[in-house]
Parts: C-alpha cells; sequence; structure tokens
C-alpha cells in the first residue's frame, strides 16, 4: 500500500519537478546564524494565516452575510452545528494569535536591524502585509455583525468622519451608506474573504520572493555594520562559508514554534471558546456595554482618554505620520550597525510603543470610563452604609441610586468607575463642597442642577456625610470654628 | 542527511496519516470547556423570564433580596407580602411612585420591562402570600389618614420610645418628622412602614411596638395623619 502510494509520488514527480522546486525555496542556504528562535514569528504568522484560510473557509459554508442572517446563522454554528463553535473560536484565536505573532515578527526585525540595505523592499511588503492584516482582523470583527461590530465599525466611522472635507464621502464609502447597514455587511464581507485574503497572498508571494532573493538577514553582531558597497559581497562569503538548507537545518525551531503556537491557538479555543455574538446590532439598544476586539482596544482607550480639543487632530495626524515613520524607516536607518545592543534609541522605541500600547489595551478591557447602564437597579448599597442610618439618610442612599450616581460611581467597590468610589467621601468634602458638587457637576460629572429637588439633595448630602470609616472623622469646614467639646 | 527526498517519503506519508488521524479523534470530542452553553446565549433584556435574574438586575439596587439590608424595603417580608393589595402592587412596579424614588418599569410608562416580565415579578413576589392573609388580620393596604390630635397621642404610646417623644429623633431611630425626609416619601409608603415596620432595619410591626397590644386600625391611621401633618405645605 505504502509502495504503490511511494510510486504515485514519484510518477507526478518526475513530470512536476517538486523536488527541484523545493531544493530552490525551502531548501535554499540561510546563514547558520538565523538558525535562531528569534526568527521564528514569521513562519508562525504565516502559519496561523494557514489555519485563518482553512477555518474561514469552512466558515464561510455556512456564514450568509446579509443583515437579517448573518447573526443566525452564527447563533446556528455556535449553538447547534456539532463543533461549530470550535471552528469559530480557532477562526478567532487564530486571528488574535496572528496579529500577536505578526506583531513580535515586526519587533524582531526592527531589533535585528533586519530592514536595512538590501532588504528595504522586504521590509515595506512586511508593513503591507501589516495592514492588511488588521484590516482582515477588523474586518473580521464586522462579521459577528452583533452589536461588538456595531460598535467596532462605529469607532471606524467616527474616526474616518473627522478628516476634512472628504471625510463622509470615505464613511460612506466604506459602509455603503450614511449609516451601517445590511450593504455594510455585504461590502465588508467582500473584503474579508475575497479582497483583503487575496491581497495577503500576493504580498506573501513578493515577501516569501524578497527573503529568497535578498537572503535572512544574518544574526547581527554589534560592531559589524552595514555598508551599501560591501554587504552584498560579505553576505554570500556567510553563506558559502556556513550557509546551511533552510530545510532541515534551519527549520526544526520554526517548527517546534508552529506546534507550540497551534497548540496554544486549539487550547485558547477549546477552553475559552469563540467570541459572542453578542446582541443583535441594535443601535437603539443602550443598556449593554460594547467593545471591540482585543487588538483594537488600544484605539478604543485612545479615543476615550484624549481631550476632545486634541481628538480630530491626534486621530487622523496619528495615523498618518506612524505609516509614513513605518514607509520611510529603511530609507532613514539604510545601513550601519545592526546589533540591538548598539542602537539604543530602536530598542527605547520598541520598549515604549510595546508598554503604551500595553497599558492602553489594559485601560481598554477596564474601560472605567464607560457607565455602568445597570447599576443604578442591580448593585445594592452595602449594607454596611446603611446600618444605623436615619431615614432621611436612608432616602439619600436611595436617590444615589434612582438619579444613577451608581452607574458612575462605587461604593465599596461595587458600581461604575466613572468617577470617584464614594464610600469615604465625608472625609474628603464637606457639607457645602457635596452640595456644589451635585449641584454643579463638574469634570465629567453632569451638573445636576434642577433635575434635583431641594428635598432630594438634602437626603443625598445627609447620606454621603455618613460615608467615612467610624475611626476617620468627617472633614470640618474651616470656616466653622471647632467646638471646644469635640 | 536529506530531509524531504524520495527516500523517506514513506516514512513521511506514514507520520502523515497518524497525524490525521489523531486530529480526527481530538476534533471527535465536543464536550470542551469553550463550548458556548445555551444557557449563556445573548438575549435582549425583553426575552428575560427568569424571576432571581429580572429581580437582581431591577429591584436589589434598592430593595433588599434575601432578608439582606437595603434603602427601600424588603419585598420578600412576609408581613408585607400579606400586607399588600396585589392590584396596587402590580401598579407601582409597572407606574412607578410620582415624587418618589421608585421608578416605573412598564414599557409603556418609560421603563424597560414588558408586562409580561412585570407579571411574573408580581407572581413570583406574591406567591403563596394568601394564606397568610388569611392569619395574619391585618389593617387595610389602603385607608385615608385619621385624626392628627389622636395620631400624636398614639405616636407617644408606640413610637416615642425609638424615635424620641417629638418624632426627631431618639436612641434607636432616626427623626421620622423631618420635612425632607417627608418630600421624598409617599402617604402610602408611610402607612406601610408603621404596619409591617422595617425587619431589615430593626423596626418592629404593629403588633410588636408595645408588647401583646397590637396598634388598632384607627390608631394606625391616626399616626399616618400625624406624621403627614409635619410635611412642608
Ligand atoms: C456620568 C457619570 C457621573 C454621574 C452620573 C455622577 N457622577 Fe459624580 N462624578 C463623576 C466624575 C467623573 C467625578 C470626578 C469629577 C472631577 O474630575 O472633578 C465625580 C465626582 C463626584 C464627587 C466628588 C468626588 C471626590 O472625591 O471629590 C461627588 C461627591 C459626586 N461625584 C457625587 C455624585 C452624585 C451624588 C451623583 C448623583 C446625583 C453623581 N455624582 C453622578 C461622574 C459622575
Ligand atoms: C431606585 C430605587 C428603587 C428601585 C430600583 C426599585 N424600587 Fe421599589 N420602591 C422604591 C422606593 C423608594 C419605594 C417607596 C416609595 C414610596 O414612597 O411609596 C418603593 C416601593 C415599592 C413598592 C410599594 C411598597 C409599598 O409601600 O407597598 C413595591 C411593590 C416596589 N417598590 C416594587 C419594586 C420592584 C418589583 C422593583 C424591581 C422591578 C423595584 N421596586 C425597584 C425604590 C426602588
Ligand atoms: C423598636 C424601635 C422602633 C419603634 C418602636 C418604632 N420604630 Fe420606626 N424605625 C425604627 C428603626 C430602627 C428604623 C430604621 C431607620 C432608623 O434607624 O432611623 C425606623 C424607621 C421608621 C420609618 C422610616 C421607614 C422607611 O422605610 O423610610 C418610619 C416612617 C418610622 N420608623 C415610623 C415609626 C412610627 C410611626 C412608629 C410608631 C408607630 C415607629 N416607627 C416605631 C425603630 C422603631
Amino acid at each position: 500500500m505504502i509502495k504503490r502510494l511511494q510510486q504515485i509520488a514519484q510518477w507526478f514527480d518526475d513530470r512536476l519537478h517538486l523536488t527541484k522546486l523545493f531544493e530552490s525555496t525551502a531548501g535554499h542556504h540561510v546563514p547558520k546564524s538565523s538558525g535562531s528562535w528569534f526568527y521564528v514569528f514569521g513562519s508562525g504568522t504565516l502559519l496561523c494565516l494557514m489555519l485563518q484560510l482553512v477555518t474561514g473557509t469552512c466558515l464561510a459554508f455556512v456564514y450568509v452575510p446579509s443583515a437579517d442572517e448573518a447573526y443566525l446563522t452564527l447563533e446556528y454554528l455556535t449553538y447547534q452545528q456539532p463543533l461549530g463553535w470550535f471552528l469559530r473560536a480557532l477562526h478567532y484565536w487564530g486571528s488574535n494569535f496572528m496579529v500577536g505573532i505578526m506583531m513580535l515578527h515586526m519587533a524582531q526585525v526592527f531589533l535585528f536591524g533586519a530592514y536595512k540595505y538590501p532588504r528595504e523592499l522586504t521590509w515595506i511588503t512586511g508593513v503591507l502585509l501589516m495592514f492588511v492584516t488588521l484590516g482582515l482582523a477588523f474586518t473580521g470583527q464586522v462579521m459577528r455583525f452583533d452589536q461588538d461590530a456595531y460598535w467596532g465599525l462605529g469607532i471606524g466611522t467616527a474616526i474616518m468622519g473627522r478628516v476634512p472635507i472628504i471625510g463622509s464621502d470615505l464613511v460612506h464609502l466604506m459602509l455603503a451608506g450614511p449609516i451601517i447597514a445590511g450593504e455594510t455587511l455585504s461590502r465588508f464581507f467582500t473584503l474579508h474573504v475575497f479582497i483583503l485574503p487575496g491581497t495577503i497572498l500576493a504580498l506573501i508571494g513578493v515577501h516569501l520572493r524578497l527573503v529568497l532573493a535578498k537572503g535572512i538577514n544574518e544574526y547581527p553582531k554589534p560592531g559589524v555594520v552595514v555598508k551599501r558597497e560591501t554587504y552584498d559581497q560579505e553576505y554570500e562569503a556567510i553563506i558559502k562559508k556556513e550557509g546551511v538548507p533552510f530545510v532541515p537545518a534551519a527549520i526544526s525551531k520554526d517548527l517546534v514554534f508552529s506546534a507550540l503556537v497551534m497548540f496554544a491557538i486549539f487550547t485558547c479555543a477549546a477552553v475559552f471558546g469563540p467570541k459572542g455574538p453578542k446582541g443583535f446590532p441594535d443601535p437603539t439598544y443602550i443598556q449593554t456595554a460594547p467593545q471591540p476586539d482585543f487588538f483594537f482596544l488600544w484605539v478604543y482607550s485612545v479615543a476615550a482618554l484624549l481631550p476632545p480639543y486634541t481628538e480630530t487632530f491626534v486621530l487622523l495626524v496619528g495615523p498618518v505620520v506612524a505609516t509614513l515613520a513605518l514607509f520611510a524607516l529603511p530609507f532613514i536607518s539604510n545601513t550601519g550597525e545592526k546589533s540591538a545592543r548598539k542602537r539604543p534609541i530602536a530598542v527605547l522605541t520598541v520598549v515604549v510603543s510595546l508598554l503604551a500600547l500595553s497599558l492602553l489595551t489594559w485601560a481598554g478591557i477596564r474601560s472605567p470610563w464607560s457607565p455602568e447602564m445597570t447599576a443604578w437597579t442591580s448593585d445594592s448599597t452595602p449594607a454596611a452604609f446603611l446600618k444605623g442610618r436615619s431615614p432621611l439618610e436612608l432616602q439619600g442612599a436611595l436617590v444615589l441610586q434612582y438619579k444613577q450616581c451608581r452607574n458612575c460611581h462605587s461604593l465599596d467597590g461595587i458600581g461604575g468607575e466613572r468617577g470617584p468610589d464614594l464610600s469615604r467621601i465625608a472625609t474628603r468634602l464637606t457639607r457645602d463642597q457635596l452640595i456644589r458638587q451635585v449641584i454643579q457637576g463638574g469634570g465629567n460629572m453632569p451638573a445636576y442642577g434642577k433635575n434635583l429637588s431641594p428635598a432630594e439633595v438634602e437626603a443625598l448630602v445627609a447620606f454621603m456625610l455618613t460615608l467615612h470609616p467610624s475611626n476617620v472623622p468627617p472633614v470640618r469646614d474651616s470656616t466653622i470654628p471647632a467646638q471646644a467639646a469635640l | 542527511m536529506r530531509f524531504f527526498c524520495r527516500e523517506n517519503w514513506g516514512q513521511q506519508l506514514r507520520q502523515a496519516t497518524a497525524l490525521v488521524g489523531l486530529l480526527t479523534l481530538v476534533s471527535g470530542c465536543d464536550w470542551m470547556p469553550g463550548k458556548p452553553k445555551p444557557a449563556e446565549r445573548w438575549q435582549p433584556d425583553t426575552a428575560i423570564t427568569d424571576f432571581a435574574n429580572l429581580y437582581q438586575t431591577q429591584c436589589a439596587g434598592c430593595h433588599s433580596r434575601d432578608g439582606r439590608m437595603a434603602a427601600a424595603r424588603p419585598l420578600n417580608d412576609p408581613v408585607y407580602r400579606a400586607f399588600v393589595d396585589p392590584k396596587i402592587f402590580r401598579q407601582v412596579i409597572a407606574q412607578g411612585v410620582p415624587g418618589t424614588t421608585m421608578p416605573a418599569f412598564a414599557q409603556s410608562a418609560g421603563g424597560l420591562l414588558t408586562d409580561a416580565q412585570i407579571d411574573i415579578l408580581v407572581q413570583n413576589l406574591l406567591a403563596g402570600a394568601e394564606s397568610d392573609r388569611a392569619t395574619l388580620r391585618l389593617p387595610p393596604y389602603r385607608a385615608a389618614p385619621g385624626d392628627v390630635q389622636r395620631g400624636a397621642v398614639a405616636f407617644q404610646t408606640f413610637c416615642a420610645k425609638c424615635h424620641g417623644k417629638d418624632g426627631k429623633g431618639g436612641p434607636t431611630g432616626g427623626s421620622v418628622v423631618d420635612p425632607n425626609y417627608l418630600a421624598l416619601v409617599s402617604d402610602q409608603a408611610l402607612r406601610t412602614a408603621v404596619v409591617v415596620g422595617r425587619v431589615d432595619l430593626g423596626m418592629p410591626d404593629w403588633r410588636g411596638y408595645v408588647s401583646g397590644r397590637p396598634m388598632t386600625d384607627t390608631e394606625v391611621s391616626d399616626v399616618v395623619a400625624w406624621l403627614i401633618s409635619h410635611r412642608k405645605k
């Protein structure tokens, strides 16, 4: 049986010359030093893409890209189709891992100076690949067409809409109309399954062709500088002296890493499952706090944290500058040191970007700036804050619920986090300051003014003045002389 | 050493078959922890029919759950459940109590709950209250306020030991004549408080103020009238 298969395979090889093709591609010689654990991220990203293509094709068998049916088909996949949920989970986690590993790949290439002469084009196609990958991730979350998708798209359109003069036309182009509707889904479906995957495959072709043509970057040594005049001979010498075929010599680490990535994706999919679908996309439905996918959380944080007057500028100019910088990089620093040990600025850039992204993502996960819409009816006033309170103070606790202060303010850590926790508010503010805060608002707090009756203000303030630990007295108004007896 | 060459294809084919077999085996299991449970399936809030969930998300912020202390009265207090008029009970949930912090929940009144959901709340909150109603012999839920003068006397008898002689607060109870307090509660809430008390806060019911001497229907109405008389007009 095996023998027969072998014969068939040989018959084909004699005609297709696959082994020869193999020798000139996968078998090409690479510097021995590039068989390093730092060089595994590129193949890892490629592997994720393969997984995405396979799982994505399977999903497309069931998925119907229409506003009415998209959500239903996802529900069908998730709850009825055997292992349909697992397929969705694989595609979701595959996408997370692909973006993550791609970022690692990029950081590594940057730190190892691999973008320098003569690999400028490899870097540029890499940057293009990054944009296409992010495009796939973004259009992918729209495919879910639930509230999160709606929201993710909302942020995108809001940023686009800020572009001067052509803003609304851009939004129209993206959404196939002024608002998110069925046409939007068709448009994004086409992007997600035809245009972007096609582009990414073509770009990967060029990217890999360049890798073959210009060779894999040797492991940089501090002190060895790239010179345009001599580099090509030097590289050739390295390959001659210590070149090894990529397969099998250098690929073993890639394989181990790929196996780990696969294992991680399958485990995440099996343990955490797919994301959503979370609720039919209904713009009138406000009792929800939708969140975009993981890798766009930081954009969401930026949009939420920027002071309003800088928003337009930062959100429009920022991406343009960043993109230009990425494309210009191999020309700005075309030669010279490659080793990260001799390039402190490069290291600093990576560390700072990474730190900023993780902090913003973390902030996005907690998203303390979005009020908790249901806190006022669901988060009880902790019993410790009710014990021994007078009827008026109890009414104050009720006003605090009723006027939805709890949506932004927590008591004992429970409730919204947009404003400060009020558990110890009496140790910070006096009666007059409390009244002023409630009536006039301030910072990001709305002014309640006429929306509170005098009795409601009295009750609220009476309640808040009881909010201090028994061993810490409330603050006193310094304009009232201290009483001798106290 | 050659990795990918004609000599060892046979071995590679064997390995590939084993791998495919393994994958098939793995994917045969549909029990993994990440599998979404139908119960966690997203549904619009109007489709929630689970009483515990409804109560937790809509009422627990103000009304106590399972006997815990809360700012507004516990709705599962057996005395209260026997006392309240089911029709008015439903109406309060649907329409709220204007002028107080009890919101209206019916969609027709600007709330988020459907009529069916309100029915679920009413049925579950009042389930089994009938039998208590028969045994407890409570004063009527609704009654016009009585006589203020007589109410002042009754207050001294039943309430002063906790809320103070003038009602402005005593050793174990706060002021019940504070005009700001009275501006925020309805007459019915006062009546309910006098009859049912507040188990969670340590206020007894109409039978327990003076031991062995429950308040009469008139006394209840009179005390309520006296409390109301302290409202600022
Ligand atoms: C939309 C969200 C929001 C709502 C609703 C809201 N607040 Fe605030 N509140 C804030 C924010 C944000 C701050 C911080 C203001 C600042 O930066 O100065 C704040 C500050 C305060 C402070 C001062 C806290 C301190 O530590 O200095 C008090 C007191 C307060 N709020 C009470 C209330 C009360 C009472 C209500 C309901 C009547 C209420 N808030 C409703 C967002 C809110
Ligand atoms: C924002 C706080 C708040 C929320 C949320 C709230 N209530 Fe109330 N509720 C009150 C207050 C305060 C009163 C007393 C009103 C008055 O003065 O008559 C009250 C009164 C009532 C009464 C009448 C009590 C009586 O005197 O007979 C019922 C019944 C009731 N609530 C049911 C509910 C139910 C059911 C829910 C959830 C769907 C709910 N409430 C949610 C604050 C609240
Ligand atoms: C055993 C002591 C005690 C007695 C007797 C008593 N109360 Fe209370 N009452 C309390 C406590 C405790 C509270 C909870 C609030 C507080 O601590 O002030 C309270 C609360 C109240 C409230 C506010 C309830 C709410 O939900 O807002 C009213 C009104 C009230 N009492 C009226 C009366 C009246 C009228 C009487 C006499 C018929 C009376 N009380 C007798 C202890 C008592």
